[in-house]
């Protein structure tokens, strides 16, 4: 079952477009048809499964625990985007080379997740990385060409510096496997080599996941793709990075310094997100620096997981949870931006405003994705976001167990709920600007097509998720935390005790102050009608890669290697050329031996060859006699 | 020994045919009696390699001095690799000369030149070696005029001055060894004779160095590489590429065969020569792949591109480690398929377009699909995605430079820096080709794609650049047996 996980949607996609050059009809229903087959194989998949030879070293598919969690998730992601994509694409053209891709990066989507070792990890995730740069840049417009290079870069990039980790990694270890390279790194002394080592692999993941410092193509690629493939971005391909992180962890496994360190970049990234999104005016932008913030949050999940060492159980359950759960309401949020964006083809706030007033369903839609995300009790946010909070705080009272100094813990309290406040500000502004406001022109919706009944369904589960999590989330964790070889926790969480909801309603009260005063008061203005505008206060130079990335890697750094790699590579010509002008006096086109009379040439003008010859012969002469004197005297 | 006499007819048979050649009338008949003719060579080669080894000595003048072919387990590794490409070169060239002049004397040096290569790979003895070596180069030079411009001239002049002058080296090289070496004939782990060097290592090593250099200006390594970018534009396509692919791989055979089977690895393992050609490659690798970032013309980019590729080559042969050799060989059978099909793709784009600079080919891969799909697999190969069969050769090439020690660590980086530098210079020609933008999208675009005799043997490449990336194993086990021969490892 296993292979067939992987290789079987591959196949489909020449199938696919076989058939979709006769039929498009009979196209779309075959890309369902397979992308069903898939999610209900995903479900049944176990053990392991050994190719042996592929591609040399041969690759490894796990079927268990984790890899069965994430394959499933991505299967249903897959489906329902694939359903949804007939709807969305039906005015589009290329669509053949849409779903031939699509599958073919389901194929290495699951070829990461189901993998057991490094080796299979990497060659799935560089398939990955090409086959959905043509989704992105599907749209082929100026900018979405412009942004899908930008991701291409990041890919090839972020993916060399990670095979250079793998290399030495390999070589320090001579294993691939997580578990065995996990017994090898525990038992060495002197680790700083391998702390170098990680990063490097930390930095194609780290890239992919959207992690701070080399968030910045998701920014623009996100909004750039179109929206089903977005959604496919968001839920399930930044999670292979954030997977390929999760196999850092268990090669670090209960390391307090790596998780430290993966805690800052944690912290970072959910902030700057949130920042971001509560400038951004753009309903796609937004929600794409959502999802930035979001990964923040898993990131210090996992970073947690290092930090609390054995008791890491609710570290290693939320951040696992968080994962799942922003899948969840990305999804659904990403699809509903997709379904305003084919009626008004545009999603800037201000051009949108009101569209979704008299359209209940896809209300209730976003606001069920909104309220998840948010992190309000009774739905599934809330839940991963109340263990990673916990974790933290266990990690404070440990801390002051042991007598050691809180402070850097607490901050790391505070900005997390801060991060968490900014979530629910921009949120509800989004939600406000589409679904409250007025445009004056909307009218009540009373037919629904079949993409929006099916999304409806898919905005149930965040709210099953929220109210009954320990008969949903908590068997999801149970299934996937022995990869990190996480335990169960002491105790059963007591989800809606007070202790446990103190941080949302921080979060909240947090979240409403950020929303009334710095956007309502800050980021908008009264339009002429009376209507709110919102405004792009986001300063126009402070972009990381605008102003650092692009000047270095496309300017410096090419300008000074050319310029080394030239000097040096003329060297043999330059001395030929020289030759020639001095032995063969090539000037005038004509070989002059001086000082025999019968073989001298005497053109036209011949005297003055000569004298030229003369003089340098004489300059060489006394070149040539003063390195003669040097010599004697050295 | 009169079996072992069927050696000759590989070598002898393309000469004679190149000559018959030129009697035949017809341009039917012509393409049929070329095609024919490379395929049983070709097919003949092939079954010299399958079948028990033979030796032969041939033309005896002195003790060292004597013509001697034989077939051991680097021969038919070369032989073979050959023979295939020269024959897929071929039929692609019999469509794209069409478009070119004087196409007889083109095929008469393509068939001749084939002969030289196969007496190269199968020669045992270093006088064999440098006879079929100058040969090589004296065939190829006509490839490099054909045009007849006076930049082809120029080209070819450079070209031969180059190669002379690298030959001339390794032959100053060739007379210390005459007097250090046991015999010239080619033994695995080398014929050094060591009561002769004690006492004499560092002359030896200079000797090494002066060959590296002569034989590496061939392979396009530093300081001898300024032929490649000269001559490669101004060749017809197929020739350029028959050129990057093999030709470059005749001055690897010869290193090979130097380094290897009179110097011996277990000599040259550890000294400052060793580090000496180890750095001149890994900045070829570097500075090609920077170069080419640069060019903007198609087919000098791709020149520099196999500057830098080969020195891939050299720098995992330098290393002396059986992973260095394996990743090596494996570059060398990869690169010669990727290259193989940039340069036919090239020349497809010429013949039916004629545009020759990257920014020209926007929308291309509308107009050509086969061709650019099959540009971008040998791309993906030369940056070393997987599953392409790049990704195998780096792999090892990698582990073998990180045993090194630093040297081999900064070595491992630059082959990451110029694998950048390579998706750099190609992947952008793809994704102009085949994403132009919206403007150009749905403009209308008439189909070019090429007849069979282009798009077949691109084809075939393109599918063996896959297929060895996802199943190398049976070549790594073939060159595993040349590798334990050469490190004693039985």
């Amino acid at each position: 079952m296993l292979p067939f996980l992987v290789f079987f949607p591959m196949i489909s996609a020449f199938i696919s477009y076989i058939i979709g050059k006769k039929n498009k009809r009979a196209r779309d229903y075959f890309c369902w048809i397979a992308t069903a087959i898939v999610f209900a194989a995903s479900i049944s998949i176990e053990g392991s499964y050994h190719i042996d030879g592929f591609c040399s070293l041969g690759i490894t598919l796990q079927g268990d625990g984790i890899h069965k969690v994430l394959a499933m998730m991505t299967a249903f992601v897959w489906f329902i985007t694939t359903v949804l994509s007939r709807d969305y694409f039906q005015k589009d053209k290329n669509r053949n080379r849409y779903y031939f891709f699509m599958l073919m990066t389901l194929g290495a989507t699951m070829g990461v997740f189901l993998s057991a070792d490094l080796y299979t990890t990497f060659i799935f995730f560089e398939m990955m990385s090409f086959t959905s740069y043509v989704l992105i840049m599907h749209r082929g417009t100026g900018e979405a060409l412009y942004a899908a290079a930008t991701y291409l870069a990041v890919a090839v990039l972020g993916g060399l510096v990670t095979l250079m980790g793998i290399f030495l990694l390999y070589h320090k270890t001579g294993t691939l496997v997580f578990y065995e390279i996990m017994e090898i790194v525990a038992q060495m002394q002197d680790k700083s080599q391998i702390y170098g080592i990680g990063i490097l692999i930390l930095f194609g993941f780290g890239a992919k996941a959207g992690m701070f410092l080399l968030h910045t193509w998701l920014v623009e690629v996100y909004p750039a793709a179109p929206a089903p493939a977005t959604a496919l971005l968001s839920c399930v391909l930044s999670k292979t990075g954030v997977y390929g992180i999760l196999i850092l962890s268990v090669i670090f496994l209960h390391d307090a310094k790596w998780g430290m360190m993966i805690v800052y970049f944690g912290v970072m990234t959910m902030l700057l997100g949130g920042i971001l999104a509560v400038f951004s005016i753009d309903l796609k932008r937004t929600l794409a620096c959502s999802s930035l913030s979001q990964i923040g949050f898993i990131l210090v999940g996992i970073g947690m997981q290092g930090v609390l060492g054995e008791h890491n159980a609710l570290a290693v359950d939320g951040s696992i949870l968080h994962l799942v759960n922003h899948t969840i309401v990305k999804l659904l949020l990403f699809m509903t931006t997709g379904m305003i964006y084919f009626h008004t083809r545009d999603l800037n706030l201000n051009h949108i405003r009101g569209y979704g007033k008299q359209k209940p369903l896809l209300k209730i839609i976003f606001l069920m994705g909104a309220l998840g995300v948010m992190g309000v009790p009774f739905w599934n946010g809330y839940i991963s976001k109340t263990l990673i909070h916990e974790s933290i705080v266990e990690e404070i009272a440990l801390l002051a167990e042991a007598g050691k100094s809180i402070t850097q813990m607490k901050i790391i309290e505070y900005l997390f709920l801060f991060a968490g406040g900014l979530t629910v500000a921009y949120m509800t502004k989004l939600f406000v600007a589409v679904f409250i406001e007025s445009n004056g022109t909307e009218k009540k919706q009373t037919k629904y097509t079949l993409s929006e009944i099916l999304l409806f369904m898919c905005a149930l589960l965040p709210v099953i998720f929220g109210i009954f999590p320990h008969q949903t989330q908590e068997h999801i964790a149970t299934i996937s935390r022995s990869f990190v070889y996480g335990h169960a926790p002491a105790h059963t969480i007591h989800y809606f005790s007070w202790v446990n909801l103190k941080g949302a309603v921080i979060s909240l009260s947090v979240g409403a102050i950020v929303y009334l005063f710095v956007i309502r008061k800050g980021l908008t203005k009264k339009g002429e009608n009376g209507e709110v505008i919102y405004l792009d206060r986001w300063p126009e130079g402070w972009n990381l890669e605008n102003q650092l990335y692009r000047p270095i890697i496309l300017g410096v750094l090419p300008f000074l290697g050319a310029l080394i790699a030239r000097t040096i590579g003329s060297i043999t010509d330059a001395i030929i050329l020289l030759c020639q002008m001095y032995i063969f006096n090539n000037k005038s086109g004509k070989v002059v031996p001086k000082e025999n009379l019968y073989f001298t040439v005497y053109p036209q003008g011949g005297k003055q060859i000569f004298k030229d010859n003369l003089s340098k012969s004489l300059l060489f002469l006394g070149a040539g006699f003063a390195f003669a004197m040097i010599y004697i005297l050295i | 020994m009169v079996g072992n006499l069927v050696l000759l007819f590989p070598v002898l048979f393309p000469i004679f045919a190149g000559f018959v050649f030129l009697m035949i009338k017809g341009q039917k008949q012509q393409q049929i009696y070329i095609f024919s003719t490379i395929l049983l060579e070709a097919l003949f080669v092939i079954y010299l390699c399958v079948t028990e080894s033979r030796k032969l000595e041939v033309w005896h003048m002195s003790k060292n001095v004597f013509l001697f072919l034989q077939t051991d387990g680097l021969s038919r590794f070369f032989a073979c690799l050959i023979s295939i490409v020269w024959c897929l070169a071929g039929v692609f060239s019999l469509e794209y000369m069409k478009h070119e002049q004087n196409t007889k004397r083109f095929f008469m040096f393509y068939i001749m030149t084939l002969g030289s290569l196969i007496g190269l790979s199968f020669s045992g003895n270093f006088f064999t070696l440098y006879l079929f070596y100058e040969m090589m180069t004296l065939l190829t030079v006509p490839f490099v005029i054909h045009s007849g411009t006076e930049e082809a001239t120029k080209a070819a002049m450079k070209y031969l001055g180059y190669s002379i002058f690298g030959a001339g080296l390794a032959l100053l090289g060739a007379f210390f060894l005459n007097y250090y070496c046991d015999s010239t004939t080619f033994m695995a782990g080398g014929t050094l004779n060591i009561a002769l060097i004690a006492g004499n290592e560092n002359t030896l090593l200079v000797i090494f160095l002066i060959m590296m250099i002569g034989f590496g200006g061939k392979a396009g390594m530093l300081p001898l590489h300024g032929w490649l970018p000269t001559a490669h534009p101004v060749a017809p396509s197929p020739a350029s590429a028959v050129l990057s692919g093999i030709i470059t791989k005749g001055g690897v055979l010869a290193i090979i065969r130097v380094a290897y089977y009179l110097f011996g690895a277990e000599f040259l393992k550890g000294t400052w020569a060793q580090k000496v050609v180890l750095s001149l490659a890994i900045f070829t690798v570097f500075m090609g792949s920077m170069l080419a970032y640069k060019e903007r013309l198609l087919k000098k980019r791709l020149a520099y591109s196999t500057v830098s590729q080969v020195s891939y080559v050299l720098f995992g042969l330098m290393l002396f480690s059986p992973l260095g050799f394996c990743g090596a060989l494996l570059q060398i059978v990869f690169h010669a398929i990727a290259k193989n099909i940039l340069f036919f793709t090239a020349g497809a784009i010429i013949y039916k377009t004629g545009k020759t600079y990257v920014n020209e080919l926007k929308g291309i891969g509308k107009e050509m699909p086969i061709v650019m799909w099959c540009f971008a697999i040998a791309s993906l190969s030369l940056v070393g995605i997987p599953p392409t069969s790049g990704f195998v050769s780096k792999w090892y090439l990698a582990q073998g430079g990180l045993d090194f020690g630093l040297l081999g660590l900064v070595g491992t980086s630059i082959l990451m820096v110029s694998a950048l530098l390579t998706a750099g210079y190609l992947l952008p020609v793809v994704a102009d080709a085949f994403f132009p933008g919206k403007a150009q999208e749905y403009y209308h675009r008439e189909k070019k794609e090429p007849c069979f005799l282009m798009t077949v043997p691109l084809s075939i490449l393109s599918g063996l650049a896959i297929l060895f990336g996802m199943f190398p194993n049976g070549m790594i086990s073939k060159i595993i047996n040349i590798s334990n021969e050469i490190f004693f490892m039985i």
